[in-house]
Parts: structure tokens; C-alpha cells; sequence
């Protein structure tokens, strides 16, 4: 929290007010990678209760959102934060949001347990093991980051997207495979289509978050850029 | 269809719509006002270190940073106001349109005649409303009545004034409330066209409505005049102005526009002082 400075301003309650946002974020944070790990145990392991548990618990991700982000309107109202108390009340403001998605792409996967596969079948599932340890390896990465406000982690990580894509597109193209052999397959097929699909986009959120952690250090936008340009950053 | 480059959001690239003055490199069409090296000392005491900066035409910049760090002085030296202070004495230079203000042969009253300047507490003289806005053109020698009162009512509009004391001009401007009171000092600064207009915490002594009219006020002002402002709000400043120059015991440390300034400010101390931290 070293970047964050938060202890240092002159009035108490506003370093109390930040403080609670950011650890309300924290919270958050390991409450998604928490739906997200157990929608992907769920899915490997067919656990219907565990999937369950994941759609149900959807809704604490959604009452944080709604809390935090209610906090941050506050403290906006109240204390007109400038310079990088405003910049990072933006990047909390646009992180839940993506981790408000994140949550509810854990609950799309999570939906793929409940559907039946028959164990041959099964074997589809499997595909998915590998983008979803890579995710949610990224989202673990960027969580992290956000934490200790570490640009230069940001940077380096917001690539791992780069991989996940390939792996989601090779993933397509051996799921289009299984398609044109067994065409009785492609309801099922469908289904992991989507959760790949719903992986590949928490990559997306995820490089996100990494652009609002170096918005908030450096001040600069580094969406919609090139790699090469963020390195010169 | 719109075709937008990728390089137009390079890192570093202005993504904003308006299109910002480069400060450090005005062409002498674009300067109100040149800064050059500035120091000025009370007594022994230096309270202003080598100030340069541009201040750009038809804007309003604004001067902010804590109690005693000179913006103030900096502000009143544009006027010569501190000509008045014992043993005040100045080096450097202040250019308006290429002449030194400081220099032997200016007439100070000329001088301020170009330079207006609005305080703190508004002070209208004990007079009717129409003679505090006349004051400074029957003092220039205008006595034609009918031009008096083309441009009591003009800088009273300006002043967005009229529209109360039209139907009261010759009562007391001391009956007027303290939001008025300051607009009315400003319409008498203004009715002698000043090029720049100086205001020191113009709306500190006033309530938030009667602040937010004077700020109202600045915006249209500046189509007129260029505006130079010293206050200590700096939520303010960063409403009204267009350029902010933060200063922090007689140093100026960060001028820059006023956006940049307040979302992404270069030096530490400038972001310590606008987010409320220790030093």
C-alpha cells in the first residue's frame, strides 16, 4: 500500500474513508478469485453443489459493487478528491466494475457443471483446465498488483492476456474440430465454447484492471495502446 | 466511416477535446503578461525566488499554494501595490507588452489604470452605486454624462449587476449585500477597460451563491479581460481557472493547465498540497 499514501493526508477521516474502500476492494477481489477458482473446480469435478454455491454467492460480488461504489460517490461529494486521491478513486470506481463481470463470468461457468455431459463427453471439459488456471492465474496476478499498487507488475502481466488469446483461439479451433466430427456434439460443445469464451473475456477485465493500477501511478492512459508504447511509458 | 489512428492514444498523447496552450513556449501575440526572474524581498526576507512564467491572454491563471508562500505578493508586484510596502524592493522584470513595469518611466497610475485589481473584502467607496462605477473615468477627466452612463450600465451588465441596481442607482452601494458589493467593485474595476484584471480571494469573505455568481462572472470576463487570480480554495481554482501555478514559499513549483494540474500534477509537493497531505 506504500504507492498508495493513503496515511498521509491531514484529515483523518479521509484517510479512513479510503482506507475502508480499499480494503473493501481487497475484499472483493478475493471473493471473485474465490467464485472463479470454485466455478472451475466445479466444472472439473462436476460438482453440482459447488456450482450451486457459486450462482448463489453471486450476489455478495454484486453487493460489494453497489457498496463500494456508493462509498466512492461519497467521498467525491464530500471531499472533491484531487490528483491522485481522484485518480485512484477512478481506478477503484472502474475496477469493481470489471470485477462485478468477472463474478458473473464465474457464474456462467459455473452454469456449465449443472449441465449434463456423459463421461465421454467429459473430455471436452478438460480443454478448458488450462485457459482457466492461465486466467485465473492472471486475475490472481492483477488482484495483486492492485494491492500494492505495483505499476511495474502491472505492465509486465497486462501481456499475459497476449497468451490467453492464443490459447482461447487454439482452443476454438480444436472445438470446431470435435464439431464438424461429431455433429450430435455441438450442443455440448456449445456450452464449452461459452465458457472459454467467458475465460478469454476475464483476461480482457483483468488487462483492464492492470490499465487502471498505471493510470493511478503514472497518470497516463494506456488503453487502447500498443505494447511497444507501454514500455516507453 | 471515421477512421480514427491507433497513435492518437499513445502514452503521453493529449486524449483531451480542447486544444491546451504549450506555456513554456507562448508567442508574444498569446502573452498577457511576462515574468522574468522575479525576486522580491521585505526587508531582508526574500518572499519571492526567482519567479519567470508567461501569463497567457484572455485566460484566467490562477495562483494558489499555503498562507506565506508569496502568491499574493506575486499577485499585488503585478500592480506595483507593493510600491507601498517600506522597505520592499524588487529585482527581475514584469513585462506587459514587451515594457517593464518596474521601469523608471512608468506612470504607476497609468500602470494601474491597464492593471486592475479586486480585494479580498469588497470596499466600494460611501457613494451611490453609479458614482463607485464612474469613479475611475471622472478621475481619468470623463465628465460627458451620457458616455458615464453608457458605461456605468455596460460594465454593470459585465459585472452581471444591472439587472438588481438598475432601478437604484444613485441609493448607497453600501446597502448593497456582500455578493453585490464585490460586483460592483468589480464593475468599477472594469468601467475603465483594464488589459488585466487582478483578483485577490475575491469571494473568501462571500456565501457559496455569491460565490458561484463571481465565478460565474470570471468565465465571462476573461472574453474581455485576461484574469489573474490568488485564492484559497482550490476547488475553485480549479473551476474558474484555466492555467493554476502552485506556489510553495516564494518558489513557483509546478504552472501548468489547469486540468493537468489537478489530475496528474509532476512534483510531489504540488500533489501533497492539492489531495490535504503532510508536507
Amino acid at each position: 500500500m506504500d504507492n498508495l499514501q493513503i496515511g498521509r493526508h491531514i484529515s483523518g477521516q479521509f484517510n479512513e474513508d479510503l482506507e475502508r474502500v480499499i480494503n473493501n476492494v481487497m475484499q472483493m477481489g478475493g471473493l471473485v478469485e474465490k467464485q472463479l477458482t470454485d466455478a472451475l473446480a466445479s466444472v472439473e469435478q462436476a460438482d453440482i453443489a459447488l456450482a450451486k454455491q457459486v450462482l448463489t454467492n453471486d450476489y455478495q460480488v454484486n453487493a460489494y459493487e453497489v457498496s463500494i461504489d456508493d462509498e466512492c460517490t461519497r467521498i467525491i461529494a464530500k471531499r472533491q478528491p484531487a490528483a491522485g486521491d481522484l485518480r485512484l478513486i477512478m481506478a477503484v470506481v472502474k475496477t469493481i466494475a470489471d470485477l462485478e463481470r468477472i463474478g458473473d463470468e464465474a457464474e456462467k461457468i459455473a452454469k456449465v457443471a449443472l449441465e449434463s455431459f456423459s463421461s465421454s463427453q467429459q473430455d471436452l471439459l478438460v480443454n478448458l483446465d488450462n485457459l482457466g488456471r492461465r486466467v485465473l492465474e492472471f486475475l490472481q496476478a492483477s488482484l495483486d498488483a492492485f494491492t500494492r499498487m505495483d505499476c511495474e507488475t502491472a505492465i509486465k502481466i497486462h501481456q499475459m492476456d497476449d497468451k490467453i488469446n492464443r490459447e482461447y483461439e487454439a482452443l476454438m479451433r480444436q472445438l470446431m474440430t470435435y464439431m464438424m466430427e461429431d455433429p450430435r456434439s455441438i450442443p455440448q460443445v456449445m456450452t464449452v465454447i461459452w465458457s472459454a469464451r467467458a475465460l478469454e473475456r476475464i483476461g480482457d477485465r483483468c488487462q483492464n484492471i492492470c490499465e487502471y493500477i498505471i493510470y493511478f501511478v503514472k497518470g497516463k492512459v494506456v488503453r487502447h495502446t500498443t505494447a511497444e508504447d507501454m514500455k516507453n511509458l | 466511416m471515421i477512421s480514427i489512428s491507433p497513435k492518437a492514444l499513445a502514452p503521453g498523447s493529449d486524449t483531451s477535446i480542447e486544444k491546451k496552450l504549450d506555456l513554456s513556449n507562448l508567442t508574444p501575440e498569446q502573452i498577457a503578461l511576462d515574468i522574468n526572474k522575479l525576486n522580491l524581498f521585505y526587508g531582508k526576507k526574500q518572499a519571492l525566488n526567482d519567479i519567470t512564467m508567461s501569463i497567457p491572454k484572455g485566460q484566467v491563471t490562477a495562483f494558489i499554494g499555503p498562507s506565506g508562500c508569496g502568491k499574493s505578493t506575486l499577485l499585488r508586484s503585478i500592480n506595483r501595490m507593493n510600491d507601498l510596502v517600506d522597505n520592499c524592493h524588487i529585482s527581475g522584470e514584469i513585462n506587459l507588452h514587451g515594457n517593464n513595469i518596474y521601469d523608471k518611466h512608468v506612470d504607476v497610475a497609468e500602470l494601474r489604470r491597464k492593471v486592475g485589481m479586486v480585494f479580498q473584502r469588497p470596499n466600494p467607496f460611501p457613494k451611490t452605486i453609479y458614482e463607485n462605477v464612474v469613479y475611475g473615468l471622472r478621475i481619468m477627466g470623463e465628465n460627458n454624462r451620457r458616455r458615464l452612463d453608457e458605461a456605468a450600465e455596460q460594465s454593470l451588465r459585465s459585472a452581471a449587476l444591472w439587472n438588481e441596481v438598475k432601478d437604484r442607482l444613485h441609493e448607497s452601494a453600501l446597502g448593497l449585500s456582500g455578493g453585490q458589493q464585490q460586483r460592483l467593485v468589480i464593475a468599477r474595476a472594469i468601467a475603465i477597460q483594464p488589459e488585466v484584471l487582478l483578483l485577490d480571494e475575491p469571494t473568501s469573505a462571500l456565501d457559496p451563491i455569491s460565490t458561484l455568481t463571481i465565478e460565474e462572472l470570471i468565465n465571462d470576463l476573461k472574453k474581455q479581460f485576461t484574469v489573474v487570480i490568488v485564492t484559497h480554495n482550490m476547488q475553485q481554482a480549479a473551476r474558474v481557472s484555466d492555467q493554476t501555478a502552485f506556489m510553495y514559499m516564494g518558489d513557483l513549483i509546478e504552472y501548468s493547465d489547469t486540468n493537468t494540474l489537478f489530475t496528474t500534477p509532476l512534483k510531489k509537493k504540488t500533489e501533497d498540497y492539492i489531495t490535504g497531505r503532510y508536507g
